[in-house]
C-alpha cells in the first residue's frame, strides 16, 4: 500500500510538475515543443471525427428520409396501382368509344330510326337465345322492335324486343331455336325461312330443291316479313345440305351476320308494330308461323 | 494490446467531447466529457495511471483552448490524486458517490483552474452560467462514462 503510494506521489509530483512547467514557461521551447506536439498528436482525432461527424450528425436526418422515402414508395406503390386499374378502365373506355363512334357513325347510315341500348344482362343458360337492354318503354321501346347488331362495321340482324319493361327490355334473339325470320336468299332474292338452333348457326328452311343455294349466299330480311325491316343482313350461308328423300326443299346452316357473343350495345329500330300482328302471325314471337301459313296458302 | 485500446479510449472520450460540443451544445452547455472520462479513470485505475490519464485528457482540453496550456493538465492531475486519496475511504463505484464527487469535483475543478488562470494570466475563463450548470450536466455525465470505462476494463483489461 506504501509503495502504491509512493507511486501515487511520485506521479502526481512529476505531472504536477510538468503541468506547472507548461504553465509557467508558456512560451518557452519545451512548452512550445509540448504544446505542438500534442496539437499535432490530438488534431487528426478531430480532423477525423470532423470527417466522420458529418456522417453521424446526419444519421437522424438519413433516418427520417428513409423512413419518409419507405412512406413515399408506400403511396406511390398504391397510387401507382390506382393508376394501372385506371389505365385499364382508361383503355377499355376508350375501346368502348372507339366502337361506340364507330357505331354511331354506322347508325347514321341506317335508314331506320331507332336507339342505341347497351346490353345489360346475359343469361349463360340462354346464351344463344336473348339478353337484357338498358332501354324500356319510358325510353320509346316497344315489343317486336328489331334488334341490331354492329359488326365489321355492317349492320346485322341479332333479333327483336322480346319483352318490355320500364327501364329494360329482353331481346329475343335470332340464334334462339324459337326465332325465326323470312328471308331473301342473294342474288335471286328466293324468300325462304331462318331459325335459330340455340346455337351460334342458324338454319335456313324451306328452300326448294330446284333452287341453286351455293354457299357464301348472302341472306337478307324479306319484304314479305311482317316482324322484321326488309334488307337487313341475317347471314351468309355456311352449308348446304341434300334433299331429304321425304321432304321436298332443302336446308343450309347459315353464319350469323352477326355474333352474339361479342356484342356490347345494339340498335333498336322503332317499329310501332301493332301488338295484334305478331299475334295474327300466329306464334306471338316468330315468324314461323306466318311462313308456314304462307307456304302452305303457296301449296308447298 | 491495452495501451493501444487506452491510447484509443483516450482519444475517442476527446473527440467524443469535442464532438458533443459542436454538435450537440444546447444554449452553450454541454457535459465536460473528458472531466468525466478523468474522473473516471481515476476511480477505476491504480494512482500512477489514474494520475496520468488526467494529465494527458487535461493536456487534450487544453489543446482544445487556446490559452493557459497545461492548465487542466494539472487541475484533472490533482483530480485523479484526490480520488485515488477519497477512494481509499469511500466506495467510489457507487452511483451517489459519483454523483456527489462529480459535482463537488467539478466545482473544485473550475475554482482550481479559474485561480490558475487569475494567477497566470489575470483572467478568469469560466463564465457563471457554465460555472452553474456545468457540474451538473458532469454529475449526468460521470455515471454513464463511469460505466462505459467500467465495462472497458471489465472486458479488456484496460485502465
Amino acid at each position: 500500500m506504501s509503495r502504491e503510494k509512493d507511486a501515487a506521489n511520485y506521479a502526481i509530483a512529476f505531472f504536477a510538475v510538468l503541468s506547472v512547467l507548461l504553465l509557467l514557461f508558456p512560451s518557452s521551447k519545451i512548452a512550445h515543443t509540448a504544446r505542438i506536439a500534442a496539437s499535432y498528436s490530438l488534431y487528426p482525432s478531430l480532423h477525423y471525427g470532423a470527417r466522420y461527424g458529418y456522417f453521424v450528425r446526419n444519421v437522424p436526418t438519413n433516418f427520417l428520409a428513409i423512413f419518409e422515402t419507405d412512406q413515399e414508395n408506400r403511396a406511390l406503390k398504391n397510387k401507382v396501382k390506382e393508376l394501372e386499374v385506371k389505365i385499364l378502365n382508361a383503355s377499355a373506355l376508350v375501346s368502348e368509344n372507339e366502337r361506340l363512334a364507330r357505331e354511331m357513325r354506322l347508325s347514321r347510315a341506317l335508314p331506320w330510326a331507332g336507339s342505341w341500348a347497351r346490353i345489360i344482362n346475359k343469361t349463360p343458360a340462354d346464351w344463344y337465345g336473348s339478353f337484357f337492354i338498358d332501354k324500356g318503354s319510358e325510353d320509346g321501346i316497344g315489343v317486336n322492335d328489331t334488334v341490331l347488331g354492329m359488326q365489321d362495321e355492317r349492320a346485322g340482324l341479332a333479333g327483336r324486343v322480346f319483352e318490355v319493361y320500364p327501364k329494360f327490355s329482353k331481346v329475343l334473339l335470332i340464334t334462339n331455336s324459337a326465332a325465326s325470320a323470312v328471308c331473301a336468299i342473294a342474288p335471286a332474292g328466293l324468300e325462304a325461312l331462318v331459325e335459330g338452333k340455340g346455337t351460334w348457326l342458324l338454319k335456313v328452311n324451306y328452300v326448294p330443291e330446284e333452287s341453286a343455294l351455293a354457299e357464301g349466299a348472302e341472306i337478307t330480311t324479306a319484304p314479305g316479313g311482317l316482324l322484321f325491316p326488309a334488307g337487313v343482313p341475317v347471314g351468309r350461308v355456311a352449308k348446304v345440305y341434300p334433299r331429304e328423300s321425304f321432304m321436298n326443299f332443302i336446308t343450309a346452316d347459315v353464319n350469323p351476320a352477326v355474333n352474339v357473343n361479342t356484342l356490347k350495345e345494339v340498335f333498336v329500330v322503332r317499329r310501332n308494330l301493332p301488338q295484334e300482328v305478331p299475334a295474327a302471325a300466329g306464334a306471338g314471337w316468330s315468324e314461323a308461323a306466318q311462313y308456314n301459313g304462307q307456304a302452305a296458302a303457296n301449296g308447298r | 494490446m491495452t495501451i493501444i485500446l487506452e491510447i484509443f479510449l483516450y482519444l475517442a472520450a476527446g473527440t467524443f467531447y469535442w464532438w458533443w460540443t459542436q454538435n450537440l451544445a444546447f444554449f452553450g452547455l454541454a457535459p465536460n466529457f473528458i472531466f468525466a472520462a478523468a474522473l473516471s479513470a481515476a476511480i477505476l485505475a491504480g494512482p500512477v495511471k489514474a494520475v496520468a490519464w488526467g494529465f494527458f485528457l487535461g493536456l487534450y482540453a487544453d489543446m482544445l483552448g487556446v490559452s493557459m496550456f497545461g492548465g487542466y493538465a494539472l487541475t484533472y492531475s490533482l483530480m485523479a490524486y484526490a480520488v485515488y486519496i477519497v477512494k481509499r475511504h469511500f466506495d467510489m463505484d457507487s452511483l451517489f458517490s459519483q454523483l456527489v464527487a462529480a459535482l463537488s469535483l467539478s466545482w473544485l475543478c473550475m475554482l482550481f483552474y479559474q485561480g490558475l488562470s487569475l494567477a497566470f494570466f489575470k483572467i478568469n475563463p469560466t463564465g457563471i452560467r457554465i460555472f452553474l450548470a456545468e457540474p451538473f450536466l458532469n454529475a449526468l455525465a460521470v455515471p454513464v462514462v463511469f460505466q462505459v470505462f467500467h465495462q472497458l476494463k471489465r472486458r479488456t483489461g484496460i485502465l
